[in-house]
């Protein structure tokens, strides 16, 4: 069953439309990505998929359930994680910490059971700890489990980020521009990465802006240009489609 | 090792320590602390662990007291239920208030529930009919069940404050440790995160605020009966004021922190009862110096200690493994 289905999604801001009648899908161990130059809409549609921002018009499903202007917190709950363009931590809390607080959708058990202390509360806090601690070693973080987050490099704080995410057993990772601020090395461990997630059976939808990184790893991909959709297709086809060298890749990274 | 045992021994020296003197009055000032610990330990909940700033606090401890004062006086309500219906009133007024405040974040919150509580503090001062007005209601009977029992010392007063204190801590504990808590902290640390996580902030940060107002209404129920007296003086500036000061120069987020906040509030009230209100300037210099140089309160003198002394040891045994 089709993962994601974007269908005619729109926003506008007063006069200008951001976005205007964008289709695509997500299928099951998909990884897609989405381009364009500054400007095409890529953020406010990843805002939307998100929740984070409603549409004007169009619909989007997630396995066939409409979440079209849903709030950011629902459309977490039905298993879409996300990533931030800015770094979006626990920045006072350890590495572990954070990604426990993370595990909170695939738990159940609250306050009184914490209280009484009851056998499934203690189950659960050991799934939690051993999900969080998996997510870290994923992501590379074991060996930072209790540092502070803020504490952490640019680049480890990147992957805690995906890490907080993967905690969340999403069946759905959409990733805001993960590759931005990063160095070529860390670009190419943060491909692998992808494509182990996918492997491990969750789509992946990525707003990229750093071209070796989409062509290294999406298998689709979806081109914006002032908030319409221009090309689709594999990244071969694209870099190849006139429209698309004329508006954005003839400028840099033809090359990659 | 050591942070395992030293609640519990907390929790004995609190029990024989009003055995140390028969004076009423050290009792009487050993109440006041358990009761603005639990006061203080509630408004934790809202400062310490979704990290909003509420000066409304004194309100909900002055619903509970009044709550109990007029069910008592008008409709002969007995004691310890009127503590549940006191804790009940009192949250259902803080469901009510953080259902319209807390879609508000920061600044204009704390804005917010300066206005609520100086509304209530005003609506208790002039509904004479209800509330008897600026004079308060006096002859609050003492807790009890029935004639054959009653709480008529100081000591009956601390001794059921305490073990409410320690309940609340430990539910506090408890808490920390649960998924809820961490829904809390992530409200806290950071909201976009945690919605993005599924946390509900709005409902999150309701559910504390209810829990926190409804205790502080049982806290103010207990302080009426205790008393025999309450006053909407209860509600003033002056009380929203010490409770966050009890709170965060403690050391807000932490459960010994309010509780020592709330001994060293107690303590300095007594000690500088000759400066009049003098005292009030030096508490909003305790707060100032507190927020500037200890904004982890008091409390985290003690972990800094306990740090270095980690710290020390770790290389006292490097030292010791490398000869």
């Amino acid at each position: 069953m089709t993962i994601l289905s974007v269908n005619t999604l729109t926003k506008k801001f007063g006069g200008l439309t951001a976005v205007s009648d964008v289709d695509f899908e997500v299928q099951p161990g998909e990884i897609l990505g989405i381009i364009g130059p500054n400007g095409a809409g890529k953020t406010t549609l990843f805002n939307m998929l998100a929740g984070s921002m409603q549409p004007t018009s169009g619909t989007v499903h997630l396995k066939g359930q409409n979440i079209t202007g849903m709030r950011a917190d629902r459309i977490a709950r039905l298993g879409v994680a996300r990533t931030f363009q800015i770094t979006s931590l626990f920045p006072a809390l350890s590495a572990h910490d954070n990604v426990r607080a993370a595990t909170y959708r695939t738990k159940k058990t609250g306050w009184m059971a914490s209280i009484f202390r009851t056998a499934t509360y203690r189950a659960e806090e050991a799934d939690v700890d051993r999900d969080a601690m998996a997510a870290l070693h994923f992501c590379d973080l074991a060996g930072h489990a209790d540092d502070n987050a803020e504490s952490l490099s640019y680049g480890d704080q990147r992957r805690l980020e995906i890490a907080i995410a993967l905690a969340a057993k999403p069946a759905l990772l959409l990733l805001d521009e993960p590759a931005a601020g990063m160095n070529p090395e860390e670009g190419q461990r943060l491909v692998n990465m992808i494509r182990k997630i996918r492997d491990n059976g969750t789509s992946v939808l990525l707003v990229e802006h750093h071209m070796r990184v989409v062509m290294g790893v999406c298998d689709r991909v979806v081109v914006l240009d002032h908030g319409e959709k221009i090309a689709e297709g594999t990244p071969a086809a694209v870099v190849d489609n006139p429209d698309v060298i004329r508006v954005y890749l003839g400028r840099e990274a033809v090359s990659a | 090792m050591m942070a395992r045992f030293l609640p519990i021994l907390a929790v004995a020296a609190a029990l024989v320590l009003p055995l140390a003197t028969s004076n009423t009055y050290f009792h009487h000032l050993l109440v006041l602390w358990m009761l603005y610990s639990l006061l203080a330990l509630s408004l934790n909940i809202i400062v310490g662990y979704i990290g909003e700033l509420s000066f409304g606090h004194a309100a909900f401890f002055g619903i509970g007291a009044y709550t109990a004062a007029i069910l008592g006086m008008n409709f002969g309500f007995p004691g310890f239920p009127g503590l549940l219906m006191a804790g009940i009133v009192a949250g259902a007024f803080g469901f009510v208030i953080g259902y319209v405040a807390l879609r508000i974040e920061g600044p204009q919150f704390v804005i917010l529930t300066l206005g609520f509580g100086s509304i209530i503090f005003t609506t208790t001062n002039y509904w004479v009919d209800l509330t008897r007005g600026p004079m308060g209601i006096s002859n609050i009977a003492p807790l009890g069940v029935g004639a054959g029992f009653e709480l008529s010392s100081a000591l009956d007063y601390y001794y059921l404050s305490l073990l409410l204190v320690v309940a609340f801590a430990y539910a506090c504990h408890a808490l920390m440790l649960s998924r809820t808590g961490r829904a809390f902290i992530a409200v806290r640390e950071n909201a976009q995160l945690a919605a993005s996580l599924g946390v509900d902030v709005f409902r999150t940060k309701l559910l504390a605020f209810v829990v926190a107002t409804a205790v502080a209404g049982v806290a103010g129920a207990i302080f009426a009966h205790y008393l025999t007296v309450i006053t909407p003086e209860v509600m003033s500036l002056n009380y929203m004021v010490a409770i966050l000061i009890m709170v965060i120069v403690g050391g807000r987020g932490t459960i010994a922190g309010p509780i020592l906040g709330a001994l060293i509030y107690v303590g300095l009230l007594e000690l500088l009862r000759a400066t009049g209100a003098l005292r009030m300037v030096i508490f909003a210099a305790l707060l100032t110096v507190s927020v500037i140089f200890l904004p982890g309160g008091l409390v985290s003198l003690w972990r800094r200690f306990a740090d270095r002394s980690t710290v020390r040891t770790a290389r006292q045994a490097q030292v010791e493994a490398g000869e």
